[in-house]
């Protein structure tokens, strides 16, 4: 096979994971060329990794929801709630930091089961029983901060996890570049080269087939320039943010989940066809617990995440979360029939999402037309989903 | 071998099974023998009670009353998953594979290989699931692309060769089909048949439920025919294709009925 021929081939078959990659790099290059180049700065690029944090971790629990074919509407207030309960816990209760966070992640553990055992153990469609969600936990919020309004958060620790940096090595040389992001991403690129040649190896070692060497290459290239950019329009300002950080290890964490493991494969199991997996001796219960379990913990994580970067409670935090980390799934290639969707797309599909509000708002456009851009942005990531999805067959 | 498979208990012994739902009795107390590395075709009419009988087999239903004795031993199944670990496995009329994921993780749901495990978070080992799936269907010579290609992609033929691997994967005693050759074309059945022939070949023990006689007369050994919950034939499988057909339409339909039961109350 030619070349192109297999280039060709290789788009055709991943043509839903590709075409986000690309929807991404389009928004990009248009906002740099509309905005002369303030989407692309360093600082932008930060601030737009921190505000799609506590959308992407959303994200990525509700892509494993939606893969087990249920929703998640709670997640919003859920996460405004027990960002308020840090809050409280820290302001008024006089908790270090630490226990705080611990204690809002252990709530929104069991959040998560009690929306799973509404679901698995009682039969409630998941849409309903979230949505009850949805009510409680914005009742919930207006409740806890009723009295106070906002809280403001005087913890720096705290605080930085929304806005801080890691520190840097304290060398002389070149002092208005953050030498550990770079050296990060260098480490990063190693990795990530090494992974793919020892995977590549292992494949031909077992007969299986492989791209062709010049596909191989160009993908070393292209995602190794990806993750050198990045690194260093990054480290150009203030380098990596304790947000980016937390998300890279969800990240991380939840694809080798999703990916490696036998409970990984029950969760794509159960979506694609949950009688059989049943009578394969899965637990189909046990799966949703796990999920909604998941989902809660994020939704706290997110909670923290928001209320960090704003470094206060406030009354209405949280607010079409749900929405965006629903549309961030879907970007992301998730689909709604179960069983497909990875947690690497779910991250991307935020990015797509906050780089549109990010970009549109650099270029002030009205608010109203902000809604309904993303709104066209959804809907053509779904219509592109079902098209590719039926050509496929 | 005439002497040693004399010798063996049946595999499979069900001995007066009964099951009711409310007011229907699906079956009335049935027997059923099957010898190893025999193919035991199981017909009768609609609502004969076929598959509540292989339900029962396979740990889906509890009987009323009435035995199971695998491989001369006592049995109860609590739920499919322990029927399966004592080494019944049944193929399911839609397959019940999941179709988002590849050849090689349907082969192995639910008993994945674990390359190592750290508390309740278990490692894939891709690599050997994947290298005994390949050797699997080379031995039932079963041709696919490759075990990574997604069962959604594959078509009615291999999925019911899939979902029959599946089965064998894991040495079971006895493999129940019901209706492997239903909702498929002429060429696939013919492969379905041959497969089972294969599966014979190579020692298994099978049970198939069908509506098609001629693959029951074409695999089988004997043919045992349920009505109304009752058995009212079971013999081997000889003569001509038309005679055979005559035979098992007259029991199934009841214009034959002259099997020796004793009467029960
Ligand atoms: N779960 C159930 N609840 C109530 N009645 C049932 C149930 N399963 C089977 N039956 C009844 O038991 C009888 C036997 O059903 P069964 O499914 O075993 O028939 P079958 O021989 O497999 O028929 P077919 O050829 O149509 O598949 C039928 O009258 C059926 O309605
Ligand atoms: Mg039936």
């Amino acid at each position: 096979m030619s070349f192109i021929e297999h280039s060709k081939k290789i788009l055709r078959e991943n043509i839903r994971d590709y075409g986000m990659y690309i929807a991404l790099f389009i928004i990009m290059a248009v906002f740099t060329a509309t905005t002369d180049g303030v989407f692309i700065s360093s600082r932008n690029i930060v601030n737009l990794v921190n505000q799609t944090g506590y959308i992407a971790v959303l994200a990525v629990g509700m892509t494993l929801v939606i893969v087990i074919r249920h929703i998640d509407l709670s997640v919003g207030f859920l996460a405004g709630f027990l960002g308020a309960v840090a809050a409280i816990a820290m302001v008024f209760w006089h908790w270090p930091s630490l226990t705080a966070i611990l204690f809002a992640l252990g709530l929104g553990i069991v959040a998560g089961l009690l929306t799973a055992f509404l679901v698995a153990q009682l039969g409630i469609p998941s849409f309903v029983a979230t949505l009850a969600g949805w009510l409680g936990y914005r009742g919930a919020l207006q409740l806890v901060t009723r009295n106070t309004g906002t809280i403001i958060i005087p913890n720096d620790a705290f605080n930085a996890i929304g806005n801080g940096f890691i520190p840097d090595i304290p060398v002389a040389i070149w002092p208005n570049v953050h030498k550990l992001t770079l050296i990060l991403g260098v480490i990063g690129i190693a990795f990530f080269v090494w992974n793919e040649i020892s995977k590549r190896k292992k494949l031909q070692a077992y007969n299986f087939e492989v791209l062709p060497p010049e596909m191989f290459v160009l993908k070393l290239v292209f995602i190794s320039l990806l993750l050198g950019s990045i690194a260093w329009v990054l480290a150009g300002y203030r380098g990596l943010s304790w947000t980016a950080v937390i998300v890279l290890v969800v990240l991380l964490v939840y694809d080798f989940i999703a990916t490696k493991t036998v409970l990984g494969r029950h969760i794509y199991a159960v979506g694609g066809n949950p009688e059989a997996a049943e009578l394969s001796g899965i637990s189909v219960k046990r799966i949703t617990f796990v999920v909604f379990a998941s989902m809660g913990f994020l939704s706290a994580l997110s909670g923290i995440l928001f209320a960090s970067r704003l470094q206060s409670a406030t009354t209405t935090a949280g607010t079409l979360f749900e929405l965006d980390a629903i549309a961030a799934a879907f970007v992301g290639g998730v689909s709604a029939a179960g069983g497909v969707g990875k947690v690497t797309g779910a991250i991307i599909g935020a990015l797509v999402m906050t780089s549109l509000t990010s970009g549109m708002n650099l270029m002030s456009i009205d608010i109203s037309y902000q809604y309904i851009v993303r709104a066209l942005v959804l809907a053509i990531a779904v219509i592109f989903d079902v098209a590719t999805r039926n050509t496929r067959k | 071998m005439e002497s040693t498979t004399q010798n063996r208990p049946p595999i499979v012994e069900m001995r007066g099974i009964k099951k009711n739902f409310g007011a229907v009795q699906a079956l009335r107390g049935v027997d059923l023998v099957l010898p190893h590395n025999e193919v035991l075709g199981l017909v009768g009419d609609n609502a004969a009670g076929k598959s509540t009988l292989m339900k029962i087999l396979s740990g889906a239903y509890t009987p009323d009353e009435g035995e199971i004795i695998l491989d001369g031993q006592p049995v109860h199944f609590s739920s499919p998953l322990d029927a399966r670990r004592q080494g019944i496995e049944m193929v399911y009329q839609d397959y019940a594979l999941a179709n988002n994921l590849d050849i090689a993780a349907n082969v192995f749901l639910g008993r994945e290989a674990v390359s190592f495990s750290l508390g309740p978070i278990s490692v894939l080992d891709y690599h050997l699931m994947e290298q005994e799936t390949k050797r699997l269907l080379e031995r039932l010579k079963i041709r696919v692309d490759s075990v990574r290609q997604k069962v959604e992609r594959l078509s009615g033929g291999q999925r019911q060769a899939v979902a029959i691997a599946r089965a064998t994967a894991f040495d079971a005693k006895v493999i129940i089909m019901d209706e492997p050759t239903a909702a498929l074309s002429v060429a696939a059945i013919s492969k379905v048949l041959d497969l089972i022939r294969e599966l014979k070949a190579q020692g298994a023990s099978i049970i198939i439920i069908s509506h098609r006689l001629e693959d029951i007369y074409h695999v089988g050994d004997r043919m045992m025919v349920l009505r109304h919950g009752r058995k009212v034939h079971d013999a081997p499988i000889e003569g001509d294709i038309h005679e055979f057909r005559e035979r098992a339409v007259a029991y199934m339909v009841g214009a034959r009925n002259d099997f020796p039961v004793e009467e029960v109350a």
